[in-house]
């Protein structure tokens, strides 16, 4: 199988670059995050590379067959998906009283992450293939494909994995707002809604959990747990400035202030070491390459190919901004990584293989 | 392959061609709405920024320094005491104190209840102290025990971990080698209290302080203490010292060179074994103490690691108190001692002179009264020398009544009996020697002469400490002079510059005749080394010692007569004096046979200076 020079030329190198900007900004990052004051570890460094050099010869691999292929086998990757998640629950690893990993060949993965973009393709798929001219979908439309939805989510709550659950569920929900949906389906989906926080809140959360919505509410709830956390995540990022205490300088993650510093509060280290001026960087590239994802999908061949790219385009968008969130105190601490930046191999390579995807989307949508 | 799967694809393709005009124009308008949704999300999150960051930016770094800075306190060492040779009677030794930052517990159960179980402590102990230190910041560490062993040390450690917010400091803790000797005069420190922090006089202190409480300890505390240093250390989340950042290193208290000989104080500790009272030793044309002790003592050591409940409650539940210093503090009836000062005022005064003399038959009827002398047949014709010598008491009640209980009053003034002395012991108790006035004064009635009788040879309303005894024989062998005791001879930085050196303070300077000096002089020394004197079984070989005996009758408790108290009063080599000694043996029978051998020993040990310090060792591991 060779590549067409022609769609190789076709290859969107803006996302490319602006891709490669932040995760080289993740690295730097990282290096801090994961050394002390007086020694470091590469052990991080080395398996995020790793993670890297997997992701991009995934991108080379899924560049090669049309999206449509590759959606149109979305269901084994879904079945393989669920396969894992399930095995997840009955062997997994825990730690930090979840079990979110398995261990294959000595290699941890969190099939978890790799669950979103499988989702994305294989909704995509299923709704392109139920919508007919242009009628919005009905609630008989969106049954099945809220039954595909739920199945995983309520397996991943039960890792318990929060964070992910809650993306799965939030980016399920845009794509269905970008197919199109009748005003009667809004309608109901929306009571469901109003009625969901109840429910979870009654059956489907653990006291730790509640606990953080409790302490997000009233920071001083829970001075030494999540409420703590919350608290020193915001005086790491409040005590960065203008222009940041400086690179390896962040006193409150290096001194272990911050619980997951490298993980989901990476965040804290770039705003402590980098203050207003290095974060708004960050934003500005994690802007800028959403845009171009929100280009793609509005520039697709078809609407296969926009509802895909727009799914994978949601997909780094809530992660982002939930994240940072957290770290600022705006939400509740939920376990979401930073697209690019959070350590992490299986997130990493997700992303990666959404960026693989984007571009085939981008450079077929001359093809005829 | 990749034709057949293509086929079916574009087929599709045409039969779905679903990108219509509208369509579009639906789809984008949605991308819109997408985009708004963007930057809207994106502005929000740099307003919060800015709020963090920038207006709020100062106050987050400085939350963030006060996580990691932390300031410690660098305890300075206490002043080391000398003995007047240089041998170190107190210092300081590394002591491993564990503390407490409630900032830093995580799970207070988990740590106090973990902490208790260790190191066996009372939980309740615990929550008290951390609560006494509520008025503190979270992150001041609160010292929970003291001079824990290297076993605790070992146990802690092992498990710190699951103990966050404990941590273990090394610190200085006061020692006195010697136990229990000189515990009196040394005096021990103990923690500041809860109270006394809050007055206003301690607000240098902060809580966990040591402050010296009695003795040199407290007199010369603010000597000794020190200047407390400063250590920032960063810590991190479980409040572990990271690294150092800066220290100010604390500057130890000033050293105390004392007058006391330790050869001297040894000898003296081991004579005293067993029994109960006092001792002062000093050279009489300075004032210095050469020895100073009170029996019962208690172990100043036991404070300074932090006195347990028990330990402190069996010393002041203790019937005899061993916490007073009997030296300055206790007041007994001075006994025939006193019958110095009524032959100084009547020889001085030409009221008798060296040839006036009494006849002793071993009564004296006065009044409705006999007053009778020691010796139950009599002394027979007895002058001043003999009266001194053997101990009359007939000859002294005669003086006295000729005297009158005012000129009495008027000597023993002149002399500082009744008086603080003013040595450098804090709480010094005065004594009483009666005047009409005084009793005027006191139970409004008059003075009556049988009341005399008795004050003439130390009984009767006569109370004084065996140091204002010291002082009475100082004053003769001093030919009227006596100076304030002084027990600390300098004041030394840490640095070995002499900050201070003690100067003599005349106490009193009595101009009395060459006469009667000397009258009294070869009585004093008639009482050791004539064959009748009544010490004469402690004479020196060596060295001449002058005396005289005391055999106080005591007014027992609830009429309960315990004994006598045994005096001695001494002063050595007679015609020269370099020590004037005071020996009070509580309880302990005859002045002659109880407390002149330790008066002896003093200046046996003073004149034949070989006394092998292996000695004191010995006593002090018994």
């Amino acid at each position: 199988m060779k590549i067409d020079k022609r769609r190789l030329y076709h290859l969107d190198w803006y996302l490319i670059i602006n891709g490669l900007a932040i995760f080289a900004i993740g690295i730097f990052n990282l290096i801090s995050a994961t050394s002390s004051f007086y020694s470091g570890s590469y052990n991080f460094i080395m398996k995020q590379f790793i993670a890297f050099g997997i992701g991009l010869v995934l991108i080379v691999v899924i560049i090669q067959y049309d999206y449509k292929v590759i959606a149109e086998h979305s269901k084994w990757f879904y079945a393989a998906g669920l396969f894992f998640i399930v095995l997840v629950l009955g062997i997994g690893m825990a730690a930090g009283g979840a079990k979110r990993w398995i261990n294959i060949f000595g290699i941890s993965i969190q099939p978890s992450e790799f669950m979103k973009p499988i989702l994305v393709l294989f909704l995509a798929n299923m709704l392109y293939q139920r919508k007919r001219e242009n009628i919005p979908l009905g609630l008989r439309d969106i049954g099945l494909p809220m039954l595909y939805i739920i199945i995983p989510f309520i397996l991943i709550v039960k890792q318990p994995d929060l964070g992910t659950g809650i993306i799965v569920v939030l980016v399920s929900l845009s794509i269905l707002w970008l197919v199109g949906l009748k005003k009667s389906t809004y309608a109901v989906l929306m009571s469901f809604g109003a009625i969901i926080p109840f429910v979870a809140w009654s059956y489907l959360l653990k006291p730790y959990q509640k606990m953080r919505v409790l302490s997000f509410i009233n920071i001083d709830a829970d001075p030494s747990g999540f409420g703590y956390h919350a608290k020193q995540a915001m005086i790491a990022v409040g005590s960065g400035k203008l222009i940041g205490k400086g690179y390896m300088s962040g006193t409150q993650h290096k001194l272990q202030f911050i619980p997951e510093h490298h993980t989901d509060f990476i965040f804290t280290v770039i705003g402590e070491e980098w203050g207003f001026i290095g974060s708004i960087i960050l934003f500005l590239l994690f802007v800028s390459f959403i845009y171009r994802c929100l280009k793609i999908a509005q520039e697709a061949h078809d609407e296969l190919g926009s509802i895909i790219a727009f799914g994978l385009a949601s997909i780094i968008y809530l992660q982002f901004t939930i994240n940072v969130m957290m770290a600022i105190h705006l939400a509740p601490v939920v376990g979401i990584p930073l697209p690019f930046i959070s350590y992490g191999g299986s997130s990493l390579v997700s992303i990666l293989a959404s960026v693989g995807l984007l571009l085939n989307i981008s450079m077929r949508r001359y093809m005829f | 392959m990749e034709g057949a799967t293509q086929a079916p694809i574009i087929e599709r393709d045409k039969k779905l061609d679903n990108f219509t005009k509208e369509d579009k124009s639906a789809i984008n308008s949605k991308y819109k709405w997408c985009r708004r949704l963007l930057v809207f999300t994106v502005i929000i999150l740099c307003i919060r920024l800015w709020d963090l960051q920038i207006m709020k930016g100062n106050e987050m770094r400085k939350l963030s320094e006060q996580n990691r800075i932390r300031v410690k306190k660098v305890i300075a060492p206490r002043g080391i005491m000398y003995d007047k040779n240089g041998k170190i009677l107190a210092d300081t030794r590394p002591s491993f104190n564990m503390y407490v930052t409630p900032e830093d517990i995580k799970d207070f159960n988990q740590t106090i209840d973990g902490l208790a179980k260790l190191l066996d402590l009372d939980r309740e102990e615990i929550i008290n102290k951390l609560k006494a230190a509520s008025g503190f910041p979270p992150s001041f560490p609160v010292k929970i025990k003291p001079d824990i062993s290297m076993d605790e040390v070992a146990k802690v450690e092992a498990n710190r971990v699951y103990l966050p917010g404990v941590s273990i400091q090394i610190e200085p803790k006061r020692n006195y080698p010697y136990g229990k000797m000189m515990a009196h005069m040394l005096g021990y420190v103990s923690e500041i209290s809860d109270e006394e922090i809050k007055a206003k006089e301690f607000k240098s202190y902060s809580l966990g302080d040591f402050i010296g409480r009695y003795g040199l300890e407290r007199a010369y505390e603010s000597q000794l203490r020190g200047v407390d240093g400063e250590k920032r250390v960063e810590v991190d989340a479980m409040g572990r010292e990271v690294r150092t950042l800066e220290i100010k290193d604390s500057t130890p208290g000033n050293s105390l060179y004392l007058n006391i000989n330790l050869e001297i104080q040894t000898a003296v500790e081991k004579a005293y074994d067993g029994k109960k009272g006092g001792c002062i030793a000093v050279e009489p044309k300075t004032g210095a103490v050469v020895a100073l002790l009170s029996r019962p003592a208690f172990d100043p050591n036991k404070f300074a690691g932090g006195i347990s409940k028990e330990d402190w409650k069996a010393i002041i539940t203790d019937k005899t108190h061993p916490l007073q210093n009997r030296v300055t503090q206790g007041r007994y009836p001075p006994g025939s001692t006193f019958k110095i000062v009524s032959a100084l005022k009547a020889l001085d005064e030409g009221i008798i002179n060296e040839r006036t003399s009494f006849t002793c038959r071993g009564g004296f009827p006065f009044g409705k009264r006999v007053f009778k002398c020691w010796k139950k047949g009599g002394h027979g014709t007895v002058a001043v020398h003999r009266g001194i010598v053997e101990s009359c008491d007939i000859f002294f009640y005669n003086v006295g009544l000729k005297l009158g209980v005012d000129r009495i009053h008027e000597m023993a003034d002149a002399i500082g009996l009744g008086k603080t002395t003013g040595i450098d012991l804090p709480g010094e108790k005065n004594g009483l020697v009666p005047s009409s006035e005084w009793k005027k004064k006191t139970y409004g009635e008059q003075w009556y002469e049988g009341e005399t009788v008795s004050v003439s040879i130390g009984q009767g309303a006569v109370w004084l400490t065996p140091v204002q005894l010291l002082q009475l024989s100082a004053f003769v062998a001093n030919d009227g002079v006596t100076f304030k005791p002084q027990i600390v001879n300098r004041i030394v930085s840490p640095e070995g510059k002499t900050l201070k050196t003690f100067e003599p303070v005349m106490n009193s300077n009595a101009k009395l005749k060459k006469e009667t000096v000397r009258i009294v002089k070869e009585g004093m020394w008639g009482v050791v080394n004539e064959p009748s004197g009544t010490a004469h079984g402690s004479r020196l070989q060596t060295v001449s010692m002058s005396g005289k005996t005391g055999t106080a009758q005591s007014v027992g408790e609830k009429g309960k007569n315990l004994g006598d108290h045994a005096w001695f009063i001494a002063y050595a080599p007679a015609e020269e004096p370099a020590i004037a000694i005071s020996v009070l043996v509580e309880y302990g029978g005859h002045g002659a046979s109880i407390a002149a051998p330790i008066a002896k020993l003093i200046t046996e040990n003073l004149y034949k200076p070989k006394v092998e310090i292996k000695e004191a060792r010995a006593y002090e591991n018994r």
